[in-house]
């Protein structure tokens, strides 16, 4: 509960539901009858942090436990930030309302490298030192975890311990870890010894790191007993694997304002750029019986009338038709919609669409990723022209008249050919649009064509890959929106200059701790705003520290190069991610998992599709 | 299908529900409740629902309402209050439902409880300037429109105001008008204090009652 003190500063904030609490299905418990208080943080503000699916997953598991009490904390947004700050109000927590300083384990989720300064700034409102090294007591112990977490070493001097990998088992044995050493007033330095020696655990202050001349790495060495490499943690049998049946149902509308089933985990493409492909594997899939058991469950609980079926890519669910008609019996009668939120160019039905429609008829959205068949090829997207020339003529005959098409530009091996290739394939889909005789009367056709930057990302086959200049990526935007012939088309592109700094941290190592705490120092936070995000401020920054940010961004590493992750085991073997990327060179690609397997190293876990009979 | 009119409290942090997270809020509860809504038989169907008189982001409400088409005849104002109940947020209470009497376009006033915490200061004195502040000829407040701010008298307005103490706190009692025509919000009494007194004090403003033209209760 929120006290006077705070409440009086959300007369002169927007959006005062942020701060609050007291949403339907959050938690109170009594903070004397439980042993470890948990403050799961999110660098990001309320709306953002709450559509997170991680996060609702443990808040409840943790909460399952009587001795734990988890709560949330967003980063509050500006205007909330300047009365905390005005007002001496300490960063809290929603539940209680009380400092985060005053809590056992401060844990934030690290989804996007751009709110790494935003998980500093939301340290300091709460008073609690900064780095690692000067937070002596157990309490306080601040740990991370999440996608970033592949790459840390940015932020190895402010986080305690890193979770690798899937946190439903390992979080809780941290906890019953810190929990008996709590009781036995242990030191914080024992703890992280002991707590190096679980699975998952990375503990930053056990590797001494050392660098040759050229700035690369020399050596990376354990100490205290502490693994040479941390292997990440999953949940092999997902079925099992715990799920909420209740969300806390927001106050204001948030981004992913729904119930959300996750459907399955990992993927079986391999596209060769994408992070989450490689180290979500091995794919494993839930049942039919136990999703439809938690979309229910989810639904009568909070009362949301859309579900979204949620994974890096619900078509290749196996038994998705089955699924689908498993829901309806329920869904159609209660006025729940279904939606799912990313659909494959090569998988969409007329009859997928049929049971889909029911819910609104708002755009759809494909990524074909790549202008040319060359670079898709390159890529491993395997997509041809003639899959998305198809799915879109369904998409017309059932009478949708606005698409959207996803692209990177920056991709290894790009041309300008590649780039004009953007433009002739959103021209083909307009071409098909009035080609086609069944098209919705007197309507238009509207394609959005949008280009984000390729950020080259750790565990990929492309780790190594220089990132195009900014100069080079605004070129090609240019070059995208010269080609472009026809008003049906729009074409829009992501900002070069954020991608750039994402590239930095991405595949950063330990010299950019002390970029970071210059940045938060000269009032960097919320990057990932177009509206706060100021590149010349960083390079000033990146100058002051003598760190060149393009030794990140823009150089090619040699395969024997050691890399900042490379004490980090994802189960991919560095051989198997070194064959793709020269594959890639040659423009061939890499069958699906589910077609055949090319030993990546994931079947190490013994789960999922690896373990499957085929 | 029938129509009912759903009466509710909106206190404690639910005012801190803006009216559209309201309305979505409404239709979760109803959808979680089980209650079958009419739905619109076009080629969107959405289902009815009507607030007489939507309250300002940050104000409680002691006697809110709702306008709902039913699709169920046979349930009863009972289940109605108890199942909603059980799936609203802790800080909204439906305490009646009734058939709608009068149209949302009849009210006129509603009257309003101001509470200043008076936090260090004297409280009668507060009170005394409050007082004689509302007494002045004019009371100019800058009040927020769709083409910037402007100046207003908000004076005319008071007459049926008063000012007292209640257990150590300011407390304000005013009805002032209402409604889709002509509304004076009482953030503008709130505003005129901060200006005139120079006070910055913790408020609170709770809607109690809304009333026609007549100053009948709306029903």
């Amino acid at each position: 509960m929120i006290n006077n003190r705070i409440e009086k500063l959300l007369s002169n904030v927007q959006k005062p539901g942020r701060y609050v609490g007291g949403e339907i299905n959050s938690i109170i418990k009594q903070k004397d009858e439980v042993d470890v208080r948990f403050a799961f943080c999110f660098p990001d503000i309320y709306e953002v942090g709450m559509s997170h699916l991680g996060m609702k997953i443990l808040y409840s598991q943790l909460n399952q436990v009587p001795f734990i009490w988890c709560e949330r904390v967003f980063a509050p947004w500006v205007d909330m930030e300047e009365q905390m700050r005005q007002n001496d109000v300490p960063l809290y927590a929603l539940e209680s309302g009380d400092s985060i300083a005053d809590f056992d384990i401060i844990g934030f989720t690290l989804q996007y490298e751009l709110s790494f300064t935003n998980i500093l700034n939301m340290l300091d409102l709460a008073g609690i030192p900064l780095k690692s090294k000067d937070r002596h007591s157990l309490s306080q112990l601040v740990v991370a975890g999440g996608p970033c977490t592949c790459n840390s070493e940015p932020l190895a001097d402010f986080i305690d311990l890193f979770f690798i990998g899937e946190g439903e088992e390992v979080d809780l044995e941290v906890i019953d870890l810190y929990r008996k050493y709590k009781k036995e007033n242990r030191s914080k330095q024992e703890f992280l010894i002991e707590v190096s020696k679980i699975q998952g655990v990375y503990v930053p202050s056990l590797y001494d790191v050392t660098y040759n001349e050229d700035n690369t790495i020399k050596s990376v060495t354990p100490k205290c007993g502490a693994p040479a490499t941390v292997k990440k943690r999953i949940m092999t049998n997902i079925d099992n694997s715990y799920y909420p049946e209740k969300f806390v149902v927001p106050l204001i509308e948030i981004v992913h304002d729904r119930a959300v089933a996750e459907v399955l985990r990992g993927c079986i493409r391999g596209c060769r750029f994408c992070q989450a492909g490689f180290i979500y594997r091995p794919f494993r899939e839930k049942s039919v019986d136990v999703i439809d058991r938690q979309c229910h469950a989810l639904c009568d609980n909070t009362g949301y009338d859309e579900i979204s079926l949620s994974s890096l890519s619900t078509n290749d669910y196996s038994k998705i038709d089955e699924l689908l008609d498993k829901l309806l019996l329920w869904t159609n009668k209660e006025k729940t919609g279904i939606s799912l939120p990313s659909l494959r160019v090569d998988s969409f039905s007329t009859e997928l669409m049929n049971k889909i429609k029911s819910v609104r008829r708002s755009g759809l959205t494909f990524a074909p990723e790549a202008g040319t068949q060359r670079l898709r090829d390159v890529i491993n997207k395997n997509v041809s022209e003639e899959d998305l020339l198809k799915t879109v003529t369904t998409a017309f005959k059932g009478g949708w008249t606005t698409i959207k098409l996803y692209f990177m530009i920056g991709l290894p091996t790009e041309t300008l050919e590649d780039i004009a290739g953007i433009a002739e394939l959103g021209q083909k889909v307009v071409d098909t649009f009035y080609n086609n005789p069944d098209k919705p009367r007197g309507k238009s056709v509207k394609v959005t064509v949008s280009a984000s930057s390729f950020v080259p990302k750790p565990f990929t086959p492309f780790q190594w890959e220089p990132q195009d200049t900014i100069e080079m990526l605004q070129k090609k935007q240019r070059h995208l929106v010269s080609s472009v012939k026809t008003r049906k088309i729009q074409a829009n592109w992501h900002d070069a200059d954020t991608s750039f700094l994402e590239a930095v941290f991405a595949r950063g190592d330990r010299r950019l701790c002390d970029v970071l705490l210059e940045a938060h120092k000269s009032g960097c936070k919320m990057d990932g705003w177009q509206a706060f995000f100021s590149l010349p401020k960083w390079i000033e920054i990146f100058k002051k520290c003598n760190v060149d940010p393009a030794f990140y961004a823009n150089r090619r590493r040699s395969f024997d190069e050691i890399l900042p992750w490379d004490h980090i085991d994802y189960g991919i073997k560095k051989s198997f991610l070194i064959n793709e990327c020269k594959k890639a060179y040659e423009n061939v690609t890499t069958p699906n998992c589910r077609e055949k397997c090319s030993s990546c190293g994931a079947a190490c876990f013994k789960g999922g599709i690896c373990s499957e009979k085929r | 299908m029938k129509n009912v009119r759903i009466w509710f409290r909106k206190v404690g942090l639910a005012k801190y529900i803006s009216h559209l997270d309201l309305n979505r809020c409404m239709l979760r509860a109803i959808h979680k409740a089980k209650i079958s809504l009419w739905y619109t038989q076009g080629y969107n169907p959405h289902p009815f629902i009507t607030f007489a008189l939507p309250l300002s982001l940050g104000i409680c409400g002691e006697r809110e309402s709702m306008d709902l088409k039913l699709e169920d005849d046979d349930i009863t104002k009972e289940e109605i209050i108890e199942k909603l109940n059980m799936a609203l947020p802790h800080d909204i209470k439906v305490f009646d439902v009734t058939e709608p009497v009068m149209k949302p376009g009849k009210i006129a006033y509603a009257s309003f409880i101001i509470k200043i915490d008076p936090e260090n200061k004297n409280a009668d004195e507060i009170v005394i300037q409050i007082a004689e502040l509302f007494k002045q000829d004019s009371i100019i407040v800058s009040k927020h429109t769709k083409n910037g701010y402007i100046d207003m008298d908000i004076k005319p307005y008071l007459d049926k105001t008063v000012v007292t103490k209640i257990k150590g706190k300011i407390v304000i009692s005013t009805m002032i008008p209402a409604g889709s025509t002509f509304n004076i919000n009482p953030n503008l009494l709130c505003d005129s204090i901060n200006k005139y007194l120079n006070l910055n004090l913790f408020t609170e403003i709770t809607r109690i009652n809304i009333y026609n033209e007549s100053l009948e209760e709306f029903k």
